[in-house]
């Protein structure tokens, strides 16, 4: 049984949002709904100071309290481990927006697919891709399911210009993943919330 | 300065705590009219008082209904949330609030109008059971729910549930009596004592609420920080505090001696809008989590 997730070298990221847009491009999501996004933060004091980048997406978490949430099992577990949500079955209760401590949860507002990020009506490409969505419902990060599919890694992976997010099978013994995160002691984001994330984090 | 004083992150790109916003004020009406409305029921079942059964099977079922399905994204397919009772406290309340439906009315029925109804007494014992079984639940399932939602640090204690069924109870009694006063009716004895003691009783759970926070995860004590300094402190203090348990209890004591009627609304006022600023104030100063590295902590101690 495979368990799909990431693990994101903090080293290698140079904080260029590339996998944002890349993202946004290969999920045509709407207006202000990122799957993908790089928390950027400045930290220390004149003259000593830097900027840290944390690339963010759904943790696929292995306890996923959005499926748990879920009244109408429209956000389920594939076998594979991805966080699903079938939008012909969800109500838009946003008990998931409020069980993801990671925020990595997004509702369509109404009339959120009327317009475009242009400003002039919805562009081609959108009109593909938001026939994908439904207003009144959650969308998330489906880890790409359809390029996994196909045997393909995510975009936000092939996208990265520096290989700072690497995509495999957490179940792969002594794997890449799993070895990066022995080696390196990798960590996930808000541990004390006990989800089992499936994406870990090594340190810049 | 350092950035771990911007604590409120100013957008999704940014670090810092996130509020909530995913629960607004339509699902706070919501959560407060079930437990004013459970709690009604429940206190006018227990006691025999119809108008009050009937007043608070209405809050119920057409206030907190109507806000729940105004809320929704699709409300076309809310009984598709009853699919999962085994693992979601929305099923579980979707459930009980049918069971309350159809043994509220009859409950109803059975008291104020007993010829349109037969029931053996087996049968109506069962009814009166689940019809409070059912109120009880309506009234604190929501603080389940909100316990249930890992995301928000502040909500996830038992506390929450008793917390809401206190408010629950002390809703419903404090209606239950002026409904009464403005029927004429002598309230059963020990109902306004009993009053006086949940409205201290809340005091304290209040308390323990926010010392039980102030010793919990970062999020939870940043929520604490803002409801007692922050930006809804007024609202906690003047509010919750003052109007809501304070002004309550100084009002009903108040009108225990003096028998002056204005009373009856200003208890009624205060109660009411303590008990809806505590759940508005709940839901609204939750926070998500920091996502911080460990290694921007290590950064920040240049």
């Amino acid at each position: 049984m495979a368990r799909l997730g990431m693990v994101i070298d903090l080293k290698r990221c140079i904080g260029c949002n590339a996998c944002t847009i890349a993202c946004k491009q290969e999920n045509g999501t709407p207006e202000g709904i990122h799957y993908a996004r790089v928390v950027t933060q400045e930290v220390g004091t004149y003259p000593q100071t830097k900027r840290t980048f944390l690339p963010t997406l759904c943790n696929h978490c292995t306890d996923a309290p959005c499926a748990m949430a879920c009244p109408t099992g429209a956000t389920y577990i594939r076998p594979d481990g991805i966080v699903m949500v079938n939008h012909k079955l969800c109500i838009g209760c946003r008990a998931c927006n409020v069980a993801c401590p990671y925020m990595n949860r997004h509702f369509i507002e109404r009339g959120l697919l009327k317009h475009g990020y242009s400003g002039n009506g919805i562009s081609p490409l959108e009109a593909i891709k938001f026939a994908d969505f439904d207003e009144g419902t959650n969308i998330k990060c489906t880890l790409c399911a359809h390029r996994v599919d196909q045997g393909l890694e995510p975009a936000c992976v092939v996208t990265c210009p520096t290989d700072a997010r690497i995509f495999g099978d957490w179940e792969e013994e002594n794997g890449k993943l799993q070895r990066l995160v022995k080696e390196r002691n990798g960590w996930a984001l808000l541990p004390e919330y006990e989800t089992k994330p499936n994406v870990y984090y090594l340190d810049a | 300065m350092a950035s771990q004083e911007l604590l409120i992150a100013p957008h999704r790109f940014a670090v810092g705590y996130f509020r909530q916003t995913f629960w607004n004020w339509l699902i706070g009406t919501a959560f407060f009219l079930g437990g004013v409305g459970g709690g009604l029921f429940l206190v006018s079942l227990l006691t025999r008082h119809v108008a009050g059964m009937i007043a608070g099977f209405l809050i119920v079922v057409v206030g907190k209904n109507t806000a729940h399905l105004l809320f929704l994204g699709r409300p076309e397919r809310f009984l598709a949330a009853a699919r999962r009772p085994d693992r979601s406290w929305i099923a579980r309340g979707i459930w009980a609030m049918g069971v309350f439906m159809v043994t509220g009315f009859v409950t109803i029925l059975l008291q104020a109008h007993s010829a349109l109804i037969h029931l053996s007494e087996p049968a109506a014992d069962a009814n009166f059971t689940l019809a409070a079984a059912s109120a009880l639940f309506i009234a604190c399932y929501d603080g389940f729910l909100m316990r249930s939602s890992a995301g928000v640090a502040f909500w996830r204690t038992l506390l929450l549930p008793l917390l809401l069924f206190m408010y629950a109870s002390l809703g419903g009694i404090t209606l239950s009596l002026t409904l009464r006063e403005l029927h004429g009716e002598i309230p059963p004895a020990g109902l306004k004592s009993l009053e006086h003691g949940l409205i201290v009783a809340n005091f304290f759970l209040l308390a323990i609420y926010l010392y039980r926070m102030s010793r919990s995860l970062p999020a939870a004590r940043e929520t604490m920080r803002e409801l007692v300094r922050g930006s809804y402190a007024r609202a906690f203090w003047g509010l919750v505090l003052l109007m809501g348990l304070v002004a309550t209890l100084l009002f009903s004591l108040l009108h225990s001696t003096l028998h002056v009627s204005v009373f009856v609304g200003l208890i009624a006022g205060c109660e009411l809008l303590g008990d809806f600023s505590m759940m508005m104030l709940m839901l609204k100063s939750g926070l998500f989590g920091q996502q911080i590295a460990p290694t921007n902590n290590r950064a920040t101690a240049f």
